[in-house]
């Protein structure tokens, strides 16, 4: 009896420590090598104009962890259910200023900065979080890749370009530390835990 | 015994019946062409995509030939949606759509009741 007890014990003991602490999120992709330094990867530049037609860089992200799509608003596949998913995301996070979610048009010929705040509008999201952005169109498929995105024009694919639907989370470093497939609703919940988990890191070590 | 053993069986046999919608082709179709914009519960996205589940157009004779022909204009629900306009889908055959339709309208109408063949002729002739 008293052994049951100990090995009882003993298993919730491990089971409490599995979960002990804040484990810290893996940065993804390969290291490179900048300024003679070797560094993880980091997500390309970007120089887009957001739907009040205001140019956006990176910088203008520092101070902020943020989520990542590529979209166009015309698109007939996948888009409406990543962007559910992002919604959720959006609304998950709407009291945490730390976190801002963003999504890149790869179709800038249609997508105007107009056109992107009335699809905000229809969404009902705060513009103030949820930034889209427009820009040259092949810098932005360029860009995609840095974020581990296949984007690409593809006149066959439905609505004429071939994307696939991740939603990546970005530091504020401009790290990759993880992501979710828009298109599967069961990987959001992990994603969103994982964005709290980040911006705690930034909270205590502040 | 054997009485627990047939309703054991019984049971699960009334599980699945239930998980399961009767219109199998219907449902194919819709996750083939409806889904990633209606969603698979039917609840559309916010003010982009309206939502299945409380439209005044299930169970009306417009259902076929705005499946079937798409709506070039607005649709709009209570005046609020603002863009977006369904697509045509005109390579779907009366059969097809006749199985969407009674896929729809079994999962979201209240008042359910089974559209034939024949009502779908007649409606995609009378469109508009």
């Amino acid at each position: 009896m008293k052994l049951k007890l100990y090995t009882l014990i003993f298993g919730l003991m491990a089971v409490f420590a599995c979960n002990d602490g804040i484990k810290e999120l893996p940065y993804l992709g390969n290291k490179v090598v900048e300024n003679g330094k070797e560094i993880y990867h980091k997500v390309g530049q970007f120089n887009h104009y957001n739907q009040d037609s205001i140019l956006m860089t990176n910088q203008d992200l520092a101070d902020y962890i943020y989520v990542a799509d590529f979209f166009f608003t015309s698109c007939p596949s996948i888009c409406p259910k990543v962007a559910k998913e992002m919604l959720k995301i959006h609304d998950a996070l709407k009291d945490d200023p730390q976190v801002k979610v963003v999504s890149f048009t790869i179709d800038p010929v249609r997508d105007t900065p107009a056109k992107l705040k009335l699809y905000g509008d229809n969404l009902g999201i705060d513009h103030n979080k949820w930034i889209f952005l427009t820009g040259d169109k092949d810098a932005t498929l360029d860009l995609a890749s840095t974020y581990f995105v296949a984007a690409l024009e593809d006149a066959d694919a439905p609505g004429g370009f071939d994307h696939s639907g991740k939603i990546v989370l970005v530091d504020k470093e401009g790290h990759v530390r993880s992501f979710s497939e828009g298109t599967d609703p069961t990987t959001t919940p992990k994603l969103i835990e994982d964005i709290k988990k980040l911006s705690a890191s930034y909270k205590t070590s502040q | 015994m054997k009485f627990i053993l047939y309703l054991f069986i019984l049971s699960i046999f009334s599980l699945i019946s239930c998980s399961e919608s009767p219109y199998m082709q219907g449902k194919r179709l819709y996750t083939a062409n409806c889904q990633n914009c209606h969603m698979e519960d039917g609840s559309g996205l916010a003010k982009l995509v309206p939502s299945l589940q409380e439209s005044a157009i299930l169970g009306s004779a417009m259902m076929s030939c705005i499946i079937k022909n798409g709506l070039q204009d607005t649709i709009r629900n209570n005046n609020t949606f603002l863009v977006r306009e369904m697509p045509a889908f005109g390579k779907l055959s009366a059969t097809e759509v006749t199985n969407i339709v009674n896929y729809i309208n079994h999962s979201w109408h209240k008042d359910f009741k089974e559209t034939h063949i024949t009502e779908v002729e007649d409606a995609l002739k009378s469109c508009q």
